[in-house]
C-alpha cells in the first residue's frame, strides 16, 4: 500500500546520488528487502516502473534481494557513463 | 561502469527527521508513543479513556491521524487536552514529517506525554519512524488470534501490545491464550497488557506502565544533564 512512497524515495535517493557524478546516468540500483520490513517486492517493482516510465531517469533497473530480517536498505547503485 | 555503494535506509530522510524530533523530545522530557492498530481495533476509544483517567496536572497532548475527516479530534478534544488532526488524504500512515509540521506552535517542554494515533493499518505505519520512545500496538479481540502471526512486523517492534475489547470475550469466539502466544511467538519481550475502554478495564495497569516509562524517561535527563535533583 505505501510502496509507491517507498519507489519515490528510492527514486530520489538515486537521483541524489547521480548528481555528484557528472557526466553519468543510473542504471541499474540494488535494495535489500527484509521479511518483515512490510514492503511487498512485487507491488515495489510495480510502482518503481511506473514511475520510472516517461521519466528521464528511465531506464533504470531496480534490483531487489529478499533478506531474513526487517532491512529496508538501499545497496549498490551502478553508474555508465552518457554517451558524448 | 561505476558502482557506488549507497548503503543507507531507503527511508533514510524520514529516518534524519525522526531523529531530530526524538532529540527535541529528548531534551523536553516528553515520552512519545506511537499507537498502531488496525481500523476499528479501538485505538481513538483507548485514548480517549485514557485522557479521561490520566491523573491531574499530565501534561499530555495528542496527535491523531486519518485519510480524512476531523472526527477522531473533535472525540478526543472533549478531555481538555491539546488535540491535533493529521488528516492525510489518502497516504496509508503517518511520517516523521507530518509529525513535526503538526506539532509546530507547541512547547514539548510542556508535555509528560505525546500519544501519537496513526493510520488504522498494521502495515505500513510500520517502516515510519516517528520519533517516538516505543510503538504500541493495539489489537481487539473481534479480530482473530492469529494476527501476530499475519501481520509480524509490527509486533516485532512493538514493546507493548494493548488488547482492546476484553468485556467482549464471553461473546466471541477468540483464543486469548493463543493470541498471546502468538504474539509472544514473534516477539518474546513483547508486554501485553488486557484492556476494555468502555468499562476501565485494565487502566490501572496502563496508567502504571505510563507513569513508569516517563519517570525512568524524565529521570535519565536529569542525570543526563548534570542538573542537582
Amino acid at each position: 500500500m505505501h510502496e509507491m512512497g517507498i519507489a519515490s524515495s528510492i527514486l530520489e535517493a538515486v537521483q541524489q546520488e547521480v548528481n555528484r557524478y557528472p557526466g553519468h546516468r543510473a542504471a541499474r540500483v540494488a535494495v535489500r528487502i527484509g521479511q518483515f520490513a512490510g514492503v511487498d517486492s512485487e507491488s515495489l517493482q510495480f510502482c518503481f516502473e511506473a514511475i520510472i516510465k516517461d521519466s528521464p531517469a528511465a531506464p533504470l533497473e531496480l534490483a531487489v534481494e529478499r533478506t531474513a530480517g526487517d532491512e529496508l536498505d538501499l545497496g549498490t547503485l551502478e553508474l555508465e557513463e552518457i554517451a558524448a | 561502469m561505476t558502482q557506488v555503494p549507497l548503503e543507507k535506509k531507503v527511508l533514510s530522510e524520514n529516518d534524519r527527521v525522526a531523529a531530530l524530533l526524538r532529540a527535541r523530545l529528548e531534551c523536553a522530557g516528553a515520552l512519545s508513543l506511537n499507537f498502531i492498530g488496525s481500523p476499528g481495533s479501538g485505538k481513538t476509544a483507548f485514548l480517549e479513556r485514557t485522557l479521561q483517567m490520566l491523573p491531574d496536572a499530565t501534561r499530555a497532548a495528542v496527535l491523531t491521524g486519518d485519510l480524512q475527516t476531523e472526527a477522531d479530534a473533535k472525540r478526543l478534544a472533549r478531555y481538555g487536552y491539546p488535540v491535533r488532526q493529521i488528516v492525510t488524504v489518502g497516504a496509508c500512515h503517518l511520517d516523521a514529517r507530518m509529525i513535526e509540521k503538526h506539532l509546530e506552535g507547541w512547547n514539548l517542554n510542556d508535555l509528560d506525554f505525546l500519544f501519537v494515533e496513526n493510520v488504522g493499518n498494521l502495515v505500513c505505519p510500520t517502516s515510519y519512524d516517528l520519533g517516538e520512545d516505543a510503538k504500541v500496538v493495539v489489537l481487539s479481540v473481534t479480530e482473530g488470534e492469529e494476527k501476530p502471526l499475519k501481520y509480524p512486523g509490527i509486533f516485532r517492534k512493538a514493546e507493548l501490545m494493548i488488547l482492546t475489547k476484553v468485556d467482549l470475550l464471553p461473546y466471541v469466539p477468540f483464543n486469548l491464550d493463543l493470541a498471546i502466544a502468538n504474539a509472544l511467538s514473534i516477539n518474546p519481550d513483547i508486554e501485553i497488557i488486557q484492556t476494555c475502554s468502555i468499562t476501565g478495564t485494565g487502566f490501572g495497569e496502563w496508567l502504571r506502565w505510563l507513569a513508569l516509562r516517563v519517570d525512568e524517561k524524565q529521570s535519565s535527563i536529569v542525570v543526563g544533564s548534570g542538573t542537582v535533583q
